[in-house]
């Protein structure tokens, strides 16, 4: 099945390439009519553009949701211009497949590591990326995820400013008729021994006209910037109430509406009756909003302010229609789910994501067998800033605000709910309150679009209340997996197999915003398996296997994404392994690491840095509190965290997660702590409180209240380690949510002596 | 009706004045204020966070007709860009905001607790600070009021600065 399935895939893809490959690459440079440069502004390519006054200008192609990319990606500019950060202005960038996000892509084949790792990848992995990275330049899809944003600019920007830099430079020496090679920029500022000075400002138009000649990147030698924490270019602005979110915006003549979908996911608004909301004050209209890209139909109010917008809201009298395929039950579907990952585990059924060895003789050959099953729920984004979008249509042009991570596809929605051209749509990126995933669909601008269409040209602004965000969210799919291991006589695993069960995700969201590339196979689809068949450890006789299912609820990619509640079964279990061979859980995946010696050094780190007993300084946590430890790789980095854990009034109480991680070159290392420490308590709401329950249709969460998140009283101190690393930039902003439900869960066991299988954490009293 | 928001005298427009309008959406749909947020329209998360004579209060439950003649504080007049308030300078220093949607709350609430509390302890902190934050600031938030308080006390906690090997 698997090798139909991939010949299948290649025969698609490679029809889709012949020819491409006797073209030559497409530079990622872009020429400077790409560059949004404005008047006393010249673009020297499609990235960078130099101010009248010296400043520089970057294309931003990528939202700043909390992460720090907009100070990231302009860190890497003022390295290689050599400018100080705040030299670096940002412009938004247009609409060209230049600022397309390649490396998300080429990351979600579904590949070992093993066989991607340099110096050791194989004929298939490399072709699959080569392939994958050419649809993806060609598709040219603006998309912040995956935790992608610095890999895949690594390549492409440091060069475009160097490019820019060796310009400038080469103008001057062409002015003042002396060799490049003997002038210095500082801060901006190109400079000869023998006098001469200008700044970039002075330089750029005939720098325009100057070719690079041959363009080298700086040496890691030379960064003055990169490897710093250079402070974020975003902090002050968010600490006074000037940062602009979505919701924030407020074009001249702005009207508000509210939002109310059918309660019924996948339902439907029947007779409606608008009265008692038409007689409110300041109430001025009642549009019905069909589905967009994937949303539950649903009656938007419009009004003067978002308040009466929601009282209007309030007062409809509706008649909501069940969905034709029926009302979703999570606690079936979970039933379900666990049901069918025990048959494929026994039937064999499912696709295999990863095998190597014979699984069938090491079980014949083993002194002993474990196995266990392990579960996790829908859990929501609830990102603080709630799905908004604000849109004003006039004279067949399309305006719209957005706080998305995808802008082309939010571009491409407002084109199709306005029936105008693409060309038509501008779309205006705000700063994100909080992403997660969450903003990769774009429903929420076709139902602002579809209202702007009724309100005589005036912007509206249309904002889903909290209660409308969790209960129509596109949620972390529900999942179970079998996982089973053989022993030798030592306590030695000699296999893994895992059969796992769940809904694919990235088919889903292709459906919703890219249709005309959904196709009609749902395996394989990375995510479904990931953080179960990309194993680090050297366990000789694997299978790992995955049953796509299509239960209907809504899913999306939540900070992770497979990772997040796959990392939470596997290191358990490993844990579990460790447990039953009576040795040391830090000891006993030490043993499995031999061929991952990144993945061991930043093990050993996290648990020399935790005092783990054995590694570090001696210290006995007080009476009552237990480590435990898991170590996790996703989005190119590898993280291990250990957590120090007690019960308070029988619930969990995390005091403090050291954690160590391995992200490879590190551009600023303050932003990579915060992000350690951010994902965290992301990672740690979820762990002990996350779950999404649905019944008779409808999500029971309903706000904070019932859905609640981790508190400054309940969130732990974080210490954060880096190991020193010449490698490629690896992810970032996700890679720290996946091993702390594990670390939790594996501190509980160690506390009180029970094993927790199931998400959320619940210590049974 | 009439209040002062920000040092100023504000009117709710007649044909918007409804009792029951909260404060929240005065400030931000009404008067364009917009550095306070909406996150949850319950009172339980704090984005909303605005000061009524010098306390914190949650705008989004806080009924405009409470609050005629009353002294009204948001973000945008927390400090000035000449003198920014001692707390907004400890945020920038601690780098204490992510994506920042939570952040003009939580400083409303950490200035309301210091005018109350110039020596917070960290139980101080945990009872006071409850606004919530999906991006985790709050290890930093914890350090950034103990070093605007001017005095860290040794049990105080803080964010990693992060290390290298």
């Amino acid at each position: 099945m698997k090798r139909r399935l991939l010949l299948g895939a290649l025969g698609v893809g490679g029809a889709l390439v012949v020819g491409w490959g006797f073209l030559p690459p497409r530079s990622r440079l872009g020429g400077v009519d790409t560059m949004p440069a404005a008047r006393a502004q010249v673009p020297l390519n499609g990235w960078i553009a130099i101010a009248d006054d010296g400043g520089v200008l970057l294309a931003m192609a990528r939202s700043e949701m909390g992460q720090g990319v907009h100070t990231a990606l302009a860190m890497l500019a003022a390295e290689e211009l050599d400018v100080p950060l705040d030299r670096v202005r940002l412009v938004q960038a247009g609409t060209d497949t230049l600022y397309g996000n390649v490396a998300m892509f080429t990351a979600s084949l579904p590949l070992h590591p093993r066989d991607t790792e340099a110096g050791r990848e194989t004929a298939l992995a490399t072709g699959g990326q080569w392939v994958v990275s050419k649809i993806a330049r060609e598709l040219g899809l603006s998309v912040t995820g995956g935790s992608s944003s610095v890999i895949d600019a690594w390549d492409v920007l440091p060069l475009a400013a160097a490019t820019a830099r060796a310009q400038l430079v080469n103008a001057a020496a062409l002015l003042w008729r002396l060799p490049a090679s003997e002038l210095r920029v500082d801060a901006g500022v190109v400079s000869h021994a023998s006098g001469p000075r200008a700044h970039y400002g002075e330089l750029a138009r005939s720098a325009a006209a100057t070719p690079p000649g041959r363009v080298q990147r700086k040496p890691p030698s030379r960064w003055k910037l990169i490897g710093t924490s250079a402070p974020r270019i975003d902090a002050a602005a968010k600490s006074d109430g000037a940062a602009v979110f979505g919701i924030d915006v407020r074009p001249p003549g702005l009207v508000f509406a509210a939002v109310r979908h059918c309660p019924m996911i996948g339902g439907s608004p029947g007779a409606v009756d608008v009265d008692a909301a038409m007689r409110l004050p300041d109430v001025e209209r009642v549009v019905h909003l069909g589905s967009y890209a994937g949303s539950t139909p649903a009656l938007a109010v419009v009004a003067r302010s978002s308040w009466h917008a929601q009282r209007g809201a309030d007062a409809l009298r509706v008649a909501w229609q069940p969905p034709p395929t029926g009302a979703l039950d999570s606690a079936v579907i979970e039933a379900d789910l666990l049901a069918t990952a025990h048959d494929a585990s026994r039937s064999g059924r499912g696709f295999v994501f990863h095998q190597r060895g014979d699984v069938d003789a090491a079980d014949r050959a083993a002194a002993r067998r474990m196995e266990a099953v392990y579960r996790a729920p829908y859990v929501a984004h609830a990102p603080m800033e709630p799905v908004n979008c604000t849109a004003r249509v006039a004279d067949g042009m399309v305006e719209v605000w957005a706080a998305t991570q995808v802008p082309g596809l939010a571009r491409a929605v407002a084109a199709r709910a306005a029936g105008v051209r693409e060309e038509h749509v501008t779309v205006h990126v705000t700063y994100l309150g909080g992403g997660f995933g969450r903003r990769l669909e774009a429903e929420v601008v076709g139902q602002a679009v579809r209202v702007a269409l009724e309100t005589g040209g005036r912007p509206v602004q249309l904002l889903w209340s909290r209660e409308e965000d969790l209960g129509h969210d596109v949620y972390r799919p529900a999942g179970a997996a079998v996982l089973s291991s053989s022993l030798d006589a030592r306590g030695r695993p000699l296999s893994l197999r895992i059969t796992s069960a769940g809904d694919a995700i990235t088919p889903r969201w292709m459906e919703r915003v890219l249709p005309a590339l959904a196709g009609p196979v749902d395996t394989p689809d990375k995510t479904a398996s990931e953080g179960l068949y990309d194993q680090p450890y050297g366990i000789p006789h694997q299978r790992i296997a995955h049953v796509a299912t299509r239960h209907g609820v809504p899913i999306g990619f939540w900070r992770s994404v497979g990772h997040s509640h796959h990392a939470f079964f596997a290191e358990s279990f490993i844990d579990e392994l460790a447990h039953a061979s009576g040795e040391d859980p830090v000891a006993f995946r030490l043993a499995l690491l031999d061929d991952a010696p990144r993945h061991k050094a930043v093990l050993r780190l996290a648990a020399q840095k935790a005092d783990w007993p054995g590694h570090g300084s001696p210290r006995t946590l007080p009476a009552g509190v237990a480590r435990g430890v898991a170590l996790h790789e996703s989005f190119g980095s590898i993280v291990a965290q250990v957590a120090e854990v007690s019960l308070v009034d029988g619930r969990p109480r995390v005091h403090r997660v050291v954690c160590a991680a391995d992200v490879g070159t590190v551009v600023n290392p303050g932003i990579v702590a915060q992000q350690m420490e951010g994902a965290i308590v992301f990672a740690l709401s979820a762990a002990l409180h996350g779950r999404i329950d649905i019944v008779d249709g409808v999500v029971r969460q309903t706000n904070f209240p019932s859905y609640p998140l981790v508190r400054l009283a309940e969130s732990p101190v974080v210490e954060t380690w880096l190991v020193e690393s010449t490698r490629p930039p690896g992810g970032v902003g996700e890679p720290g949510t996946p091993p702390l439900a594990p670390a939790v869960a594996n501190a509980l066991f160690a506390l009180t002596g029970k094993r927790l299988r199931e998400l959320p954490l619940v210590v049974p009293a | 009706m009439e209040l002062v928001v920000n040092g100023e005298a504000r009117q709710v427009p007649d044909e918007l004045a409804d009792p029951a309008l909260p404060l929240l959406w005065a400030l931000r749909d009404v008067w364009g204020l917009t550095g306070t947020k909406y996150a949850c329209g319950v009172g339980a998360c704090g984005a909303c966070t605005v000061h009524v004579d010098g306390e914190a209060i949650r705008a989004c439950i806080t009924p405009l007709a409470s609050l005629a003649g009353k002294r009204v504080v948001t973000i945008e007049a927390l400090g000035t860009a000449a003198q920014r308030h001692a707390l907004q300078d400890a945020w920038v220093a601690q780098q204490v905001p992510q994506c920042g949607y939570c952040q003009s709350g939580m400083l409303m609430a950490a200035a309301a607790l210091l005018a109350a509390n110039p020596h917070p302890t960290d139980p101080d902190i945990d009872a006071a600070m409850t606004n919530l934050c999906r991006c985790g600031t709050y290890p930093r938030v914890r350090a950034a009021i103990h070093a605007a308080a001017g005095a860290m006390p040794a049990s105080a906690t803080k964010p990693s600065a992060p290390k290298r090997t």
